[in-house]
């Protein structure tokens, strides 16, 4: 076992705390995710992510289409259980895709058939990934993720 | 069916892991390089995953 040494402890600085966004910064950042939630890839577009910006709006404009094409069920806020009232969050994560949908929906869904199905499914999706990508965005304008 | 688009399992399926792997490939990756790597990862995985759950189910399905 060695000895005891009379060895000063090194002490570490202080790490630099981390830098905060402003309130204006902040409250920007949440409005570039509310406008990318309400039209999928507008909260890129603001900062000027044009890639980004496109690649989300079709990606979640196809996922819907589809969606909706294939008669998937387009969940309301009167739903009977909690898998209903999830998929209408989910539903809700497409932001104006959803208001559409309602508006132009005709013939309401068919999940008797497995088409009905698939369509449900990718309609959750599309508002998932919204959402997500709403989030990348607030993210983005507080210069987290890049 | 009255109306609507027909799509197989299979087409849907692919559709699916194309869609959700490029958006992943976008908002995850910065570079035209990553970005192409990692959707064809993505894109992938999507495939063996899925086919591998569906095998694995196989035997429970009659």
């Amino acid at each position: 076992m060695s000895e005891p040494t009379n060895e000063t402890i090194q002490v570490q600085p202080p790490l630099e705390p981390e830098l905060k966004a402003s309130p204006a910064a902040e409250n920007q950042a949440l409005m570039f995710a509310l406008a990318g939630w309400l039209i999928p890839g507008l909260g890129h577009a603001l900062q000027r992510m044009w890639g980004r910006a496109l690649i989300v709006f079709v990606s979640v404009g196809l996922l819907f289409f589809l969606g909706a094409s294939m008669r998937g069920n387009v969940f309301t806020a009167r739903g009977n259980d909690a898998f209903d009232k999830l998929g209408y969050i989910a539903d809700l994560g497409t932001g104006s895709f959803y208001f559409l949908g309602r508006a132009l929906e005709q013939d309401g869904a068919d999940v008797s058939h497995a088409n009905g199905d698939y369509g449900t499914r990718f309609l959750a999706t599309a508002g998932v990934l919204n959402l997500l990508a709403a989030l990348h965005a607030f993210e983005a304008a507080r210069g987290r993720k890049a | 069916m009255t109306g609507g688009l027909v799509l197989s399992h299979f087409q849907a399926f692919l559709i699916f892991a194309a869609v959700v792997s490029v958006a992943f490939g976008f908002l995850g990756r910065r570079q035209p390089k990553d970005r192409v790597r990692y959707i064809l990862w993505s894109f992938f995985l999507f495939l063996v995953v899925g086919i591998g759950i569906g095998w694995l189910m196989f035997p429970f399905s009659r």
